[in-house]
Parts: C-alpha cells; sequence; structure tokens
C-alpha cells in the first residue's frame, strides 16, 4: 500500500510541476487557447483520446454503466469509433480549421449569426460544469475508497492539481500532458483485462457461470439488444447514438474540436482525430469488458459494491497487487485530470471567446482577454465543485449526463448538417429549428416521460432538421459570400477542382517536357483513408464477434 | 431582494447537502457492515473465534439497527431501495446460518455465507432482472427501414455530389 500511495503522490506532484513548467511560453490568448496551432498528429490522437475518455466517460461512469446493464455499453466505445472520430476527421473538422475559429459556437455564428451562437454556448457551458462536476465526485468517491480519507479534501486535492496546469498553462500544456496520461493510461490500466480474464476463465468463462449458472438474460451480453430493453434499445443505439450523439460529440463538444484546432496543419488534425479511433475502441476492454466479470468476482470475494459508479474502483482495490495497483491509479487519474482539465479549458474558453468578448467586453486587449481566461477558468471550477452535493443524489452517473446531451446534441445536429451540407439553411430556419429541437427534447423528456436518451436525441434531430428547412424555404436564402468556404458543396467542388487542375498541370507539364511539380504527400503509413478503412474493418469484425 | 436571493441559494444548498448526507449514510452502513464481515472470515482464518464473534455481533447489530431500518423506511420513497428490500429475506437467512455455523466453530461454509451477505446488501446490475431476448417484428421493421433508409440516403446524397462536381467541371475535363 505504501508503495501505491508513494506512486500516486509522486504521479500528482509531477503532474503539478509539469504544468507550471510549460506555462512559460504561454504569452497570448491564441497560446493558451489554442497551443499555438503546433500539435503533431500523434499528440492530438492522444489528447483528443484523453480528453474523452476520463472518470465520467470511461473508466468510473462507463465502467459503472457496464457493471449496470452488461456488453451494450460496448457500444459507445465501438460506434464512436467510426461514427464518430473517422466521420468527424474526414467531414468535418475542415470547416471549422478554415473558418479559423476558436470555438464550435463561432463557427455557428459564421454560417448562421449571433443568436444560435450565444444559445449554443450557453447550452454546453451548463453540461461543462455539470461534467466537471460528475468527474470531480467520481474521483474523490474513488479516492475516499481507496485512501480511506474524507470525500471533501480528495475533492479538493484533485481540483488544485488540475486546476493549477490548466489556469497557468492553457491547452498547450493541456495537450501534452494528456499524451502523456494517453500512454500512462494505457500501459497502467490493460493488465487488470488479462488478470480478470485469467481468474473467470476467459469471456467464454464470463457467459457461462452468468448465463449458465446465474440465469442472467442473454441480453447483458447483447452489443444491440431488443426494442424492450429498458437502457438502449438496438435500433435506437443505431439511429440515436450512431447518427447523431456520437457524431454531435464529435463534431460538437468544444473540448473534442479545440483540440483539433491545436494542431500544427489540417492534415494533422483529420489524422489525429481518425487514429484516436483505435484507443477509444480498446476502451471497450479497459472498462466495458472488465466490469460485466466484475459480479463473480465481488460474489466470489465476498467485495462490497455500494452503487454501479464505485464498481469499477472496488475491482481494481481488490485485486491488483501492490506497485500495480499504484500505476493502475496513476492511469486512472491521468484519465479523470485530462478530462477535467480539457473541459475545464474549454469552458474558459467558451466563456471569454463567445460570452465575455462578445457581449460584456469588447474590443479589449489580448492580454486582457487573456487574464479574463484563468480567471473564468476559475470560476467554472468554483461553480461546479458547488454542484458536486448534487450530482451525490443520481443513482448512475451516466443517466445524468445523457440525459442533458440527448437534449443538447440533438439539435445541434441538426442544424449543424445543414449549416454544413445545405447552403440554402439560413439563420432564420436554424434558430426556429434548434429552438424548436430543444424544446421538443425537453418536452418528450419531462412530459412524455421518454426514458431511452438516444430515442429523444434522434427524434430532436428529426424535428430540429424538418423545421429548420421548412422555416428557411420560407425565408430568404444567406448570401453567398457567407457560405463560401463553409458549406460542404463548396468544399467539395474545390477539392475535386483541385485535383483536376493538378492533373491538367502535370499533362501540361509533361507535353512541354518540363519536369512535373513535386507533390509532397504522406508516407502510405500515414494515409487517412487506409486508417479510415481499416478502424471501419476492425469495428465490423467487433461487432461479429460479440454481437 | 438581493438578501432574499441569498437567502434562498443558502437554503438550496442546505437542503442539497442534507439529502446527500443521507444518501452518503446508507453506504457508510453498509460498508462498516461488510467490512465486520470481513473481519469475521480472517479472525476464523486465525482460528481467533471469540474476534469472529464478535465482529459477527456487531455486524449483526448494524443489519438489525441501521441497514434493515433504513431500506424498510427508504422503499417508501426512493425506488432505489427495491432491489435490497427483494432481498431482505435471502440476507436474514444467510445471516442465521453463518451465526449456526460461527456457533458450531466449524470452519466450513463461514467464507461462502459470509460472501452471500456482502454480495446481498452489495448493488446488483439491473441488467440481470432483464428478460430473455424478444426481438420481434418491429424489430425487424426498424433493421431494414434502417438499412434501407441508409442506402437511399448514400446513393441521393452520391448523386447530388456528382452533380455538383459536374456543373462545375465538364465531363470532357475529367477524359482527358
Amino acid at each position: 500500500m505504501h508503495a501505491d500511495f508513494f506512486i500516486i503522490v509522486v504521479y500528482l506532484a509531477l503532474m503539478f510541476g509539469a504544468g507550471i513548467f510549460f506555462s512559460r511560453n504561454i504569452k497570448n490568448t491564441a497560446d493558451y487557447f489554442l497551443a499555438a496551432r503546433s500539435a503533431p498528429w500523434f499528440w492530438i490522437m492522444g489528447a483528443v483520446w484523453a480528453t474523452n475518455i476520463g472518470f465520467l466517460h470511461g473508466y468510473l461512469a462507463h465502467g459503472g454503466a457496464a457493471y449496470e446493464w452488461g456488453l451494450i455499453q460496448a457500444n459507445f466505445e465501438w460506434f464512436q469509433g467510426p461514427f464518430g472520430y473517422v466521420l468527424t476527421g474526414i467531414f468535418f473538422i475542415a470547416f471549422y480549421w478554415r473558418a479559423g475559429i476558436y470555438t464550435v459556437p463561432q463557427f455557428l455564428e459564421k454560417r448562421y449569426g449571433t443568436g444560435i451562437r450565444t444559445i449554443y454556448s450557453l447550452a454546453w457551458l451548463i453540461i461543462f460544469v455539470v461534467t466537471i462536476a460528475a468527474e470531480l465526485y467520481l474521483g474523490g468517491m474513488f479516492l475516499k475508497n481507496f485512501l480511506h480519507i474524507p470525500f471533501w479534501p480528495t475533492v479538493f486535492v484533485l481540483t488544485g492539481v488540475v486546476g493549477t496546469y490548466t489556469l497557468l498553462g492553457g491547452l498547450g500544456a493541456a495537450i501534452m500532458m494528456e499524451f502523456v496520461q494517453f500512454v500512462i493510461m494505457m500501459l497502467g490500466t490493460m493488465p487488470l483485462l488479462f488478470i480478470l480474464l485469467h481468474l473467470v476463465g476467459g469471456f467464454g468463462g464470463i457467459k457461462n457461470i452468468l448465463i449458465s449458472q446465474w440465469g442472467v438474460s442473454a441480453q447483458y451480453f447483447t452489443v444491440l439488444p431488443d426494442i424492450h430493453h429498458p437502457y438502449g434499445p438496438g435500433p435506437w443505439i443505431i439511429l440515436g447514438q450512431c447518427m447523431v450523439v456520437t457524431i454531435g460529440w464529435c463534431a460538437g463538444h468544444q473540448s473534442m474540436v479545440q483540440r483539433n484546432l491545436g494542431a500544427r496543419s489540417l492534415y494533422d488534425s483529420k489524422l489525429g482525430y481518425v487514429v484516436a479511433a483505435i484507443p477509444k475502441t480498446l476502451g471497450a476492454f479497459l472498462y466495458v469488458v472488465p466490469m460485466i466479470a466484475a459480479p463473480i468476482i465481488f460474489a466470489r470475494y465476498g467485495i462490497f459494491v455500494e452503487k454501479a459508479d464505485a464498481a469499477y474502483g472496488k475491482l481494481i482495490l481488490n485485486l491488483l497487487p501492490t506497485g500495480m495497483l499504484g500505476l493502475f491509479i496513476a492511469g486512472l487519474l491521468s484519465a479523470g485530470l485530462s478530462s477535467i482539465g480539457s473541459v475545464l479549458n474549454s469552458s474558459s474558453t467558451m466563456l471569454i471567446k463567445d460570452i465575455y468578448e462578445k457581449f460584456l467586453a469588447k474590443r479589449k486587449s489580448d492580454h486582457h482577454y487573456f487574464i479574463a481566461g484563468r480567471v473564468a477558468t476559475f470560476a467554472v471550477i468554483v461553480t461546479s465543485l458547488l454542484l458536486v452535493p448534487v450530482v451525490l443524489k443520481v443513482p448512475l452517473i451516466m443517466w445524468l449526463e445523457q440525459t442533458l446531451l440527448a437534449m443538447a446534441l440533438g439539435p445541434f445536429m441538426g442544424v449543424l448538417v445543414l449549416a454544413i451540407f445545405w447552403r440554402r439553411a439560413n439563420t432564420p430556419g436554424s434558430l426556429v429549428g434548434f429552438i424548436t429541437g430543444a424544446v421538443f427534447a425537453i418536452t418528450l423528456q419531462q412530459g412524455f416521460g421518454v426514458k431511452i436518451f438516444f430515442q429523444i436525441s434522434w427524434w430532436s434531430f428529426v424535428v430540429t432538421l424538418l423545421v429548420t428547412i421548412f422555416v428557411s424555404l420560407l425565408t430568404k436564402p444567406p448570401k453567398k459570400e457567407k457560405v463560401e468556404g463553409i458549406t460542404w458543396e463548396s468544399d467539395f467542388e474545390s477539392m475535386v477542382g483541385a485535383i483536376v487542375e493538378e492533373r491538367a498541370e502535370t499533362k501540361a507539364m509533361r507535353v512541354t517536357e518540363m519536369a512535373p511539380r513535386k507533390i509532397t504527400r504522406p508516407p502510405w503509413y500515414l494515409n487517412l483513408k487506409y486508417w479510415a478503412t481499416a478502424i471501419l474493418l476492425v469495428q465490423v469484425l467487433l461487432l461479429f464477434f460479440f454481437g | 431582494m438581493r438578501k432574499a436571493i441569498l437567502l434562498l441559494v443558502a437554503l438550496g444548498i442546505f437542503v442539497l447537502v442534507q439529502n446527500s448526507l443521507t444518501q452518503e449514510k446508507f453506504i457508510d452502513v453498509r460498508q462498516e457492515m461488510a467490512n465486520k464481515l470481513t473481519a469475521v472470515k480472517s479472525a476464523v482464518a486465525k482460528n481467533d473465534w471469540a474476534t469472529a464473534l464478535e465482529n459477527f455481533a456487531r455486524a449483526k447489530e448494524i443489519w438489525q439497527g441501521e441497514v434493515k431500518p433504513m431500506i424498510t423506511e427508504g422503499v417508501k420513497t426512493n425506488e432505489q431501495f427495491r432491489e435490497y428490500f427483494k432481498r431482505m429475506a435471502e440476507i436474514e437467512e444467510n445471516l442465521n446460518s453463518l451465526a449456526q455455523i460461527l456457533e458450531g466453530k466449524n470452519t466450513e461454509g463461514i467464507e461462502s455465507k459470509a460472501n452471500a451477505v456482502i454480495w446481498g446488501i452489495s448493488h446488483h446490475p439491473r441488467g440481470f432482472d432483464l428478460p430473455k431476448p424478444r426481438y420481434s417484428a418491429w424489430d425487424w421493421v426498424f433493421a431494414l427501414g434502417i438499412g434501407l433508409g441508409f442506402c437511399i440516403f448514400a446513393t441521393v446524397f452520391g448523386l447530388h455530389l456528382r452533380k455538383s462536381y459536374y456543373r462545375r467541371y465538364k465531363k470532357i475535363q475529367i477524359m482527358n
């Protein structure tokens, strides 16, 4: 135990020190919010995954939901890989990049105007503050169980460490720390799967014990369950999760997008996002499969588990040997700290760029906004801490988070898809569509008691699409110069155009016997198409094997 | 007005903290009971029957005095207590069996009974209570609908892109 404790203290001290070290190069808002656009693709890959996977989206809450509902939870990893990461990397990132923005709401403003930017920013700020509170709660609960110290001091220590390096170092520090944390997470947490599978006799052994001996339903082992499933019916997983939630999350979550905007080139940004689908897929083996085996271990060894969200922590505390446990907890803390750090950084970016700079303090100096960014980070931390007691009441944290996302992601995806793929979509259409979609989602949940969040996100997405199209057709189309460069059609034309022109140029050069212009292409192993195809194939195989 | 708002905020925080403390209390008492039962197992392994009996008595006391009343009261207002309420008889039966084995100073079966009680007061996955898969006609309608819908969407979208491509670049340019 002392060795474990030592590893954790050293890890936290290193994180704290590294944050202060990286903060020395931060001089302006571009450095603070976009890491001076300097990150290579592999940093982006690590940072995107580490941002996505934390206490909440990953080990503790996803692990908790896997304990509660079974293999269905693997959908969040296996569908988000190809649908979320790959499609966003290929289709959406280029538009954000070219628009030269800091935040996703800024893109919406360029396309639709100020109204939708403000509504969107406020909605995400609420989600972010709740997310940080949930992460702090999960981390605090876990460390309380491990260190046997009271809950609140633990939460304050976590807040202190992550707050320091995010507050001082901005996105640059966050991305660098996240890459390091990505490596620690992978190496530190993977051994658990092998230890567990050894104890229960492999995946077949888990199935045999739970289904044959305990009489558990086969639905516990299904990736796409039947339509009556209370948590995620198969059809709604495909419609709501694959088509709306995962893409909306990857293309609309400021933290995820902001990491890509910090890349040194558009290609690095795209490749980083696409390749991040690989660790995302592996995530199911880090915290979903182990949690399906967890009930067997708990019952066999008499390990008390108070609620689903605590199950993952209880499993590792009772199963891993000294030394390995310390490394594992360092990996777990990496996950939590990177997620909290990224959401903190993104919250302050949105608060300053979308609210403060826009409405409260226009045309101030860059230094003014830089300082305001740090104040905003501190304000978000304090607000999240105040929300922790609310989160403490929720039986399954995943439920809270998904409910909030279901209400926001459907309407967002509706307006975003039309913003990029339909030139005719305009400001009044998007505004009416977004508000109608959001109100519809709230009515479905609060008024009609719909509990399946994938269903809510799908229908609110459809309603937003239809209303936006209808109102846009009734009102004036947007001016051509407003949509030029930030809609898919124009992007497609310019992309294909570049190829045609390049071919024509090369042919003309050959005719005149001039040396053809050398075009720099990435090596084959960094080719986006190969990676995307390989990832899609792996997902199909996984679904075939486990589905 | 400002004072009234501050008072409301303070009241809200107080209520939230009170509620969260109740939740924590239910977790803490069950954890303590589980710790005592684990101590029973350790003591029996060391052949320390006096400590084992002492810890068992304390575990039973926690069950009777704190955990059981919280479950029977809690189930009236909160669905979260339902699973424990359903398992109450099973937990008591295992506790009684454990008491008998301990009195007889028989090491056989102590670990399994203590583990069964700990597992009984633990939270069980809700997925365990699901019925067997019932794939109905609706599942197939959805699956076909989604599959066909996706194919139609891909075709229409592909044709749209093709049209926009040829609108700008004449076919002849590409042929050359």
